[in-house]
């Protein structure tokens, strides 16, 4: 009855879903997961227009509701300045100062996404096709995605679409739903998903320039599915291959929307061939959208106020002959407020921020664990392998600890097996009172034991350890200088009960802790023969200085020192005075977290907090941040940026040919930016870009959460982790990075990194550059140009409050 | 007069709903603490009254009302047990959600209406008459439905609260006419005086039972009933915990605590061990394959729900309670635990490959089990055990030689046999000890299991025939369910066998609600 369809017209359908796929953002399973730009697919064009095609897509702003911007102007944080500055940057706009000042007094339209074929059907049948098909997809997805928490797996099939033809051809809910013959419909839909991407679109009178947006748009019902299938794609690129799964899950939603206009054909069609129309029309930034734009800048500037006073204030610490401790931590904003506390405490302690996986991209093998997992920054592929056990005696343990692991787990499986778990209650049930009891009270559980130190596994020749060794401390600017300790501080966060703990680890180590990194270096650093082998490249390390892998616990501001990794016989007395200053700075930083937490009253109430298995906020985490600076810390040291910048050394000097610092702009900064938009999506556009509700969370397949019964996984961050109940933990501002480096080369960069370019010219991110003095000097104005930045009249000794 | 310590935990319960609801919506600085502390009193009181019935035994509460009928609170070891569970539970879920709803708008009418079903539920164990028994029995439903709508704007949970609003209204009428019934039958409303003349029952005496079957089906989400539990994840997780660990299990405390109106009633046992049983086996395969933890919570529920019924249909009525509680325990935790979902499924992966058992490996394993029941049976002595206690020993042994099996997998290290062994013997000899202790202790409370006609033989061996042969299929599993000839079979499970599909067609429960 089908015309047969044309190759060439496949390849252009296909072709085109897997453009529309890319404006999803991947999601990354919630075992491991990490911040992502959820506007990583429009970096290629600015927030009006973003604004317009996730309208059209999704029916979501892509700023704060005006009434948000008038509060501003209210308070006088948003002052008339700010706004002309802002639409100075929209060249030849007919809007002006009184349109925008205006358009903030008048309440805006929310945004109204264009109609699906399940939309148009559930209002002529007054049946909700969107949540059933939501709902069907879901049940399908969940096993198909599932990582282990169903004991019966969903067949795999031969990829998405065809696991769900054959479940779709078996299950009767869409028929009892009322959508008679629907089995029979997708039995006769095409075996191949391409195929049955043409097919569908052509039915559905899919035009050339309908179909982007059209995808688009189902593919934003698909929510976290179609996020984490373009995770898998994400993967798959990285390694060099590919993955359909996100197609198919294209072709599948096509197939439900294909069925449904031909059932309600009769009364939804010609809306339908409207709509296709409406999406036919080129994407245009309304006026509103465009003000949106200069509202969002305008506010931005007018938060960098006070950033730009503070950073240039002058201060001159006093620096020791040689520290006794030099503490690197990660650049993540959680450190600023500890890194502040510790050197507060003598000035023979210097910090250094520095990327938490301290540039060693591995894939680890945890003790016990026969799985490799990677611990480094998603852009990058594992570069080194390590393991927790590799001498013979540590095997055996390991084996031991295996067996154990093995035991609970077929425990764990007798208590959710069809019959046994009838025995497993009454055998097992009682032993719950103690469970219940120790949970409830938050009592401290047993102390994990540490891992054995990691180890390269295979370990490389003594070359390569000296080049990774060489590069990493280069990159960390520490090429003399040297204190007596110097402390690799990886971070994780120490809570329980939390579907999404692994948001709260280091970013930098792909959503794991920095354990395993920060004590690998230290061992690396420590051999004398890669010593040797770096002094022979000019970097001169003094014997009696010490690498010491550290754990910094954000939750509970606590540093687990791994002395048993070490020999460390000439440094007691150090150790010990380490030791006592991490305990002071622990107690000062947590005083200060202490002010923003709710329920928090002083610095002992954190560490309950912890281990409470009802807190939905047991810290922060980077909510605020809004600031990244490179630039070497006696720039910023001694000024309060209150747990909101992220801190990255980096002494330009140093840096003959400026590698480091295209490092820098296109690492670094770049997962600060995800983290910075995914907490700027999770605020303005809760509903698509953040997780729900905690109260609600329903973890699925291991790796998600819905947000009560059903539909898609939520992802982003959750309201709770935004808000305190009372307002906004997270003030919505596109990050401000400031870089002490000439400006040339930061131009070179650019030119060298279009995708990294893309974030300054749209405004996605702001660049400033600082001088010798460490003044805020030049603003990045797009297209490679540079502004002055206007001096303060007067320095601030504070930064503006975030409100 | 010492049955009336009883009264303490609900009233304290009541007071603390006063005061959570007319303190502040949002963040009450006392009521969730207050509501904590009534219940850890309550436990307290809930302990008094253990006491007050070892020194001084059972007794009725003098009546509040006329004609026997009225309001009064009967103290003995099942409204105990009941008591202390449920004040147990409740300090769990009330403390929870004090730190847990921090931060919510209606945070203060959430603790009342928490409280306020805490209040009815125990009401609902003690009660020494059917009026208050009744009322009790609506109250909670009342209260529950309430925070099942705490997000009254999410169609989903319009959608459950709907559905679970119909089956209540079933339940209620069932247990109206049961006790409607028996107070004609036997001139009173007194629990005590009606129980203790159970036995001269007459044709309404059966009917009576029927109707409390059904109030305990309807309640208990029985198949084909069950579908809105499945679905009340729409609302913050202590109130899953809540209704698991305590409110679900109003259906199964209903019929223990009628148990001598329903030993009296073969037929209608018999209805209970067939739609139990049948709920037991389906729902604990839907269960399989649920890849949303509080999905598969919610159908371990229902399958728990079904094999504590199956067992009230065997007469086993202090192994019924001791699951009723074991239960509550395991269910409560394992909801407020959830959280906790993503880092076990990562947990589980890490040790390797799950080692399958051949068929050799599992008829080994059976063998193994069967040999530690004989063992047991010996050193514990079957004497003196009615054969539907035997009968049920035999099938949860099933669920034992699935431990084992997973020892004996060919690829399994012997050190991984070894020590699952010794785990299957630990959890064998402690489900029969425990099984021992609540049988000696509810003796006397709760009628004795009669010996079995003709029909219970034939139960029987139809419920451990079943039971057996889901557990070798389960114990083969890997070996079979993946074969494309399950496919079909596993969707049809995944989606529940379509009974709430059905429903919600038959109820609108899909129709477009305005555009939010």
């Amino acid at each position: 009855m089908n015309k047969p369809l044309a190759k060439k017209f496949i390849q252009s359908v296909l072709a085109d879903a897997d453009d529309a796929g890319r404006m999803v953002p991947p999601a990354w399973p919630l075992n491991a997961t990490v911040a992502v730009n959820p506007y990583l697919g429009q970096t290629g064009e600015d927030l009006a227009r973003a604004g317009a095609r996730l309208a059209r897509a999704a029916g979501e702003p892509v700023t704060m509701p005006r009434a948000w911007y008038a509060a501003k102007i209210e308070a006088g944080a948003l002052t008339d300045d700010d706004i002309a500055a802002a639409l100075a940057t929209v060249p030849g706009t007919a809007l002006d100062a009184a349109s925008v000042r205006a358009a903030v007094a008048a309440s805006e339209a929310p945004p109204q996404a264009l109609s699906t074929v399940a939309d148009l059907a559930a209002q002529a049948s007054g049946i909700d096709w969107p949540a059933i098909v939501t709902d069907r997809i879901g049940h399908w997805a969940a096993g198909w995605f599932d990582q282990g928490q169903a004991l019966w797996a969903a067949p795999q099939g031969h990829g998405a679409y065809h696991a769900w033809r054959s479940y779709a051809t078996h299950d009767l809910s869409t028929e009892i739903a009322g959508l008679s013959g629907f089995a029979a419909f997708v039995d006769a839909a095409p075996q191949r998903p391409d195929e049955a991407l043409a097919q569908s679109s052509r039915a559905l009178g899919l035009t050339e320039d309908a179909r982007p947006t059209v995808f688009h748009r189902l593919f934003m019902t698909l929510g976290g599915w179609a996020q984490i299938a373009r995770w898998r794609l994400w993967q798959a690129e990285l390694k060099g291959g590919t993955d359909s799964a996100l197609t198919e899950m294209l072709a599948i939603r096509l197939v439900f929307e294909d069925a449904l206009l031909a059932h309600y054909h009769d009364d939804i069609g010609e809306l339908w061939a409207e709509t296709v129309k409406a999406h036919e029309a080129p994407l245009v930034p309304s006026d509103d959208q465009v003000i949106d734009m200069i509202l969002q800048e305008a506010a931005d500037r007018a938060a960098q106020r006070g950033l730009i006073s503070t950073v240039s204030e002058t201060h001159d610490p006093a620096k020791p002959e040689r520290p006794a401790v030099q503490a690197t931590f990660c650049i993540d904003v959680r450190s600023e407020v500890f890194r502040r506390a510790l050197e507060g405490l003598s000035p023979e302690i210097e910090t250094i921020g520095f990327a938490g996986f301290f540039g060693l991209p591995l894939l680890h093998r945890k003790f016990g664990s026969v799985l490799e997992e990677t611990h480094l920054p998603v852009l990058l592929n594992p570069g080194v392998t390590s393991a927790s056990a590799t001498s013979s005696e540590l095997t055996e343990k390991e084996d031991r600890v295996r067996i154990l692991a093995r035991t609970t787990r077929a425990w764990g499986r007798f208590k959710l097996a069809a019959v046994s778990s009838f025995a497993f209650v009454e055998a097992a049930g009682p032993i719950y009172v103690g469970k219940l009891f120790r949970d409830a009270l938050g009592l401290p559980a047993r102390a994990r034991e540490h891992d054995p130190a990691p180890q390269l596994d295979p370990s490389l020749d003594l070359a390569a350890r000296i080049d990774i060794a060489d590069t990493v401390l280069r990159a960390m600017s520490m090429t003399s200088g040297f204190g007596r300790i110097v402390m690799l501080a990886g971070h994780g966060a120490n809570v329980v009960n939390n579907a999404h703990a692994s948001a709260l680890h280091c970013g930098a180590c792909g959503g794991q802790t920095g354990e395993v990194s920060a004590r690998a270096l230290a061992v690396l650093l420590n051999d004398p023969d890669v010593r040797n082998g770096v002094d022979k490249k000019g970097i001169t390390i003094p014997e009696d200085t010490l690498f010491l892998g550290a754990l910094h616990d954000t939750t509970t501001d606590t540093i687990t020192l791994f002395t048993q990794d070490v020999k460390a016989t000439k440094h007691r007395s150090g150790l010990k005075q380490l030791e006592n200053w991490l305990t002071s700075a622990g107690q000062i930083a947590r005083g200060e977290r202490a002010l923003r937490l709710p329920r928090a009253d002083r610095e002992s109430d954190i560490a309950h907090r912890s281990r409470d298995w009802a807190e939905v906020r047991p810290e922060w985490a980077l909510a605020g941040c809004k600031a990244f600076i490179a630039a070497p810390r006696n720039r910023t040291a001694g000024k309060s940026l209150e747990g909101r910048a992220f801190l990255h050394s980096y002494d330009w000097k140093q840096d003959s040919d400026f590698g480091v610092l295209e490092l820098i702009m296109t690492a670094p900064v770049v997962v600060a930016s995800w983290i910075s938009l995914q907490y700027y999506g999770s605020t303005v556009s809760p509903r698509t870009f953040g997780a729900g509700n905690k109260l609600l969370h329903n973890v699925v397949g291991g790796i998600g959460v819905i947000e009560g019964n059903g539909g898609p996984p939520r992802v982003g961050l959750s309201w709770q982790s935004v808000h305190d109940g009372e307002a906004l933990a997270h003030e919505p501002l596109r990050l401000s990075v400031m870089i002490e480096a000439p400006r040339e080369a930061m131009i070179s960069v650019l030119e060298k990194h279009p995708g990294v370019r893309d974030l300054f010219d749209n405004r996605w991110l702001h660049l400033f550059a600082l001088d010798e003095e460490g003044q805020v000097a030049w603003r990045y104005s797009g297209d490679l140009q540079w502004e002055a930045v206007d001096r303060p009249a007067k320095p601030k000794l504070t930064l503006v409050a975030a409100e | 007069m010492h049955a009336l310590l009883l009264l303490v935990a609900p009233a304290l319960l009541i007071a603390a709903a006063v005061l959570a609801f007319r303190g502040p919506a949002f963040r009450p600085a006392q009521g969730p603490k207050l509501a904590e502390g009534a219940a850890i009193a309550a436990f307290a009181a809930a302990v008094a009254a253990a006491l007050a019935l070892a020194a001084w035994g059972p007794a009725t509460s003098p009546l509040i009302g006329i004609f026997g009928l009225g309001l009064s609170v009967r103290l003995d070891l099942l409204s105990v047990i009941m008591l202390l569970l449920v004040s147990f539970v409740g300090w769990v879920v009330l403390r929870f959600s004090a730190t847990y709803l921090d931060g919510e708008d209606r945070q203060g009418p959430f603790t009342g209406w928490m409280a306020a079903t805490l209040a009815a539920v125990m009401l609902l164990v003690t009660s020494g008459n059917l009026v208050l028994l009744v009322a009790a029995w609506i109250g909670t439903s009342y209260a529950l439905h309430q925070l099942l709508l705490f997000y009254p704007d999410r169609a989903a949970a319009q959608r459950a609260g709907h559905k679970k609003w119909i089956v209540a209204r079933i339940g209620d009428a069932g247990i109206i006419g049961a006790a409607l019934l028996l107070i004609w039958q036997f001139g009173t409303g007194d629990i005590a005086g009606i129980l203790a003349n159970a036995s001269e029952g007459g044709g309404l005496a059966v009917a009576a039972a029927a109707m409390l079957a059904v109030a305990a089906l309807f309640k208990s989400a029985q198949f084909p009933t069950h579908g809105w539990l499945t679905e009340v994840m729409e609302t913050p997780t202590p109130v899953s915990a809540l209704l698991h660990a305590g409110v679900i299990n109003a259906g199964g405390f209903l019929l223990i605590r009628f148990s001598d109106v329903l030993v009296a009633t073969p037929g209608v046992l018999a209805v209970l061990v067939m739609v139990g049983g049948f709920t037991a086996l389906f729902a604990g395969l839907v269960m399989l394959t649920q890849s949303a933890v509080k999905h598969s919570l919610a159908w371990s529920t229902i399958a728990q729900m079904g094999f504590m019924i199956l067992q009230c249909g065997l007469a086993l009525f202090p192994l019924a309670l001791l699951h009723i509680v074991a239960h509550s325990l395991y269910k409560a935790h394992a909801f407020l635990a959830t959280g906790g979902a993503v880092e076990q499924v990562a947990s589980i992966r890490r040790p390797g490959a799950v080692a399958v058992p051949s068929a050799v490996a599992v008829g080994k394993a059976f063998l193994l089990a069967i040999g530690i029941y004989v063992l047991i049976g010996f050193l514990i002595g079957f004497d003196g055990k009615s054969p539907q206690a035997i009968a049920l020993g035999a099938i949860l042994i099933f669920g034992v030689a699935y431990l084992i099996a997973q020892g004996l997998a060919d690829a399994a290290p012997s050190a991984l046999t070894l020590r699952t062994g010794i785990v299957s013997i630990i959890a064998a000899v402690s489900y029969f000890a425990l099984q021992r202790a609540s049988e000696w202790l509810m003796a006397g409370t709760l009628a004795a299991t009669p010996a079995p006609g003709p029909l219970e033989w034939a139960l029987m061996v139809l419920t451990v025939f079943s039971f057996g042969m889901v557990a070798i299929a389960q114990a083969m599993f890997p070996n079979w369910a993946y074969h494309p000839a399950a496919a079909g079979l596993r969707v049809h499970l995944n989606n529940g066998l379509y009974a709430n599909a059905v429903f919600d067609r038959l109820i609108g429960g899909w129709t477009a609600r305005k555009a939010s």
